[in-house]
């Protein structure tokens, strides 16, 4: 308990002297408003869109995009990785596209998604899955791979049916990595649904980045860039909190 | 107890495998049949195919020649198998896993739970039903593997070399407990072992099978006293038939302990 406290406590220093750097900055050493707004310049911007509840409409709008395909890239990732395991032909076949796939800087295949599946949220979407269903599909594989011999025995020594093997036994054995891949996943997201809203629409953080740079809003764009750290620290926080309830049994960190 | 039922039937039972350099015997024909309510050991050197005879009886690999009939009425699971590391599941309490054959099977929670609670008790691990596997010293895991094992009551009890990761004092208390879980229960068991004073010691008869080719080589009647304990370790007639099987497995070239 002294051990966490004390972490907070160090926590919060290292975040009192970026703010106090950043003060010092805008104030004593007088740096122009357009290039670096003060942090109440900011808070206040921050806290003007957060009345309006325009703030409320575009962090709910990358969040549910960024929540979607991040549950439909694991999904799908594990799915694959799972098939791929039990049947070693599709391996085979999949080996190729599949490396192919996963080299292609999905990032530069943004424009490509816009053009294919519109400026709604569709592109959004599969830019994130893209990004998401990699990583997972990556660890999944490692992770079924890795299962152990002797517990395929015991399943088939009880008999159990394809679903309870992979629920009971594959599934929670390949778990660890599993969220390795999830983890690495949920950062690209971010950084997906950002950059799929730069690219198009009129919603979301990115959108409001894009909106605030182009009109020279340097505080609103800084508030904007300031909700997207805050998301990325909700996102780990949501996935360390998933990672110690699923893999408690490991002796993870509390 | 029916002694006289066949519980086990084996006939020229064999098995070889196909390796790289050619075809690789690793079990020539075996023959015996088992009553109800026998506890048989085997004893062996590495590579003498005790293994892969217990494997071949649970169903987890099949032979490659003759036919082996179990007694068991067509039940789904009819043996119980106990590894030489005790496989339980990491993310399982001890419970959960001691359940874990009755809760695959659609077995209800309460019926279950009372199962799983008396064996845990049986085997001595009462208190530890919310550890994890983890929590607990080689020799409890051991235990709650053989209760795992007896949880869905398979009339049958496989056991490959269940002691051989535990220390020599935990080995004797569960050769104990063993015996005591085989009286109350009246499983048929087969137990393989590299000791020669553990087969001696807990079994009916002890099966002795000698290395490349595995095969086996004789059989031997244990006639000492039930039940048997600290009495038994001093009986001249056990150590005569000690000294038998390391003699047995000494003339084949194998490499017993």
């Amino acid at each position: 308990m002294a051990k966490r406290l004390a972490a907070w406590v160090d926590y919060a220093l290292a975040l009192i002297l970026l703010l106090a750097a950043w003060w010092f900055a805008t104030g004593p050493m007088e740096m122009p408003t357009y290039l670096l707004p003060s942090p109440l310049r900011t808070w206040n911007a921050l806290v003007g869109i957060a009345v309006t509840g325009e703030l409320c409409v575009h962090l709910g709008f990358t969040l549910q995009n960024i929540v979607l395909g991040l549950v439909l890239g694991c999904v799908a990732g594990v799915a694959l990785a799972y098939l791929m395991t039990r049947f070693p032909k599709l391996a085979v076949w999949l080996d190729g596209p599949l490396v192919i796939l996963q080299t292609a800087p999905k990032i530069a295949l943004a424009p490509l998604f816009v053009v294919w599946f519109g400026f709604g949220i569709l592109s959004k979407i599969i830019l994130i899955f893209s990004l998401v269903f990699f990583p997972v599909f990556i660890g999944s594989v490692a992770g079924f791979r890795s299962l152990d011999p002797k517990l395929k025995d015991l399943a088939k020594l009880l008999g159990l049916s394809t679903f309870q093997r992979f629920r009971q036994i594959e599934l929670p054995s390949a778990m660890p990595e599993v969220l390795v891949g999830l983890k690495i996943g949920a950062v690209q997201a971010l950084v997906g649904a950002v950059l799929a809203e730069w690219m198009s629409g009129k919603f979301g953080l990115g959108y409001l980045m894009t909106f605030a740079s182009a009109t020279y809003k340097t505080p609103l764009l800084f508030a904007a860039v300031l909700m997207t750290v805050v998301l990325g620290l909700l996102l780990h926080v949501m996935l360390t909190m998933l990672e110690n309830r699923l893999l408690s049994w490991k002796g993870a960190k509390k | 107890m029916a002694q006289s039922e066949r519980m086990i039937d084996i006939a020229g039972v064999h098995k070889t495998f196909v390796a790289d350099h050619g075809t690789v015997t690793a079990l020539e024909p075996v023959s015996i049949t088992i009553k109800a309510g026998e506890f048989i050991s085997i004893v062996g050197p590495s590579g003498c195919g005790k293994s892969t005879l217990l494997r071949l009886i649970s169903g987890l690999d099949q032979a490659s020649g003759g036919t082996i009939a179990l007694d068991t009425a067509g039940r789904k699971r009819p043996v119980g198998f106990v590894f030489q590391e005790p496989v339980l599941l990491p993310w399982k309490t001890i419970i959960e896993n001691v359940r874990f054959p009755l809760d695959t099977a659609g077995v209800s929670r309460a019926q279950s739970d009372k199962i799983a609670l008396d064996l845990i008790k049986m085997v001595g691990l009462a208190g530890f039903e919310k550890a994890l596997p983890r929590q607990l010293s080689g020799g409890m895991r051991q235990r709650a593997a053989i209760a795992r094992s007896l949880s869905d009551d398979p009339p049958i009890l496989l056991m490959d070399e269940p002691f051989s990761a535990v220390d020599l004092m935990t080995r004797d208390t569960l050769n104990d407990e063993l015996l005591r879980i085989w009286l109350s229960t009246g499983k048929t068991i087969l137990l393989v072992t590299h000791s020669v004073d553990e087969a001696a010691y807990l079994a009916d008869r002890v099966m002795v099978m000698t290395a490349r080719p595995g095969k086996l080589k004789c059989i031997h009647n244990v006639d000492l006293a039930r039940p048997r304990g600290d009495e038994t370790k001093l009986d001249p007639a056990y150590h005569a038939l000690v000294a038998q099987l390391r003699r047995d497995l000494r003339t084949s070239g194998g490499e017993a302990h």
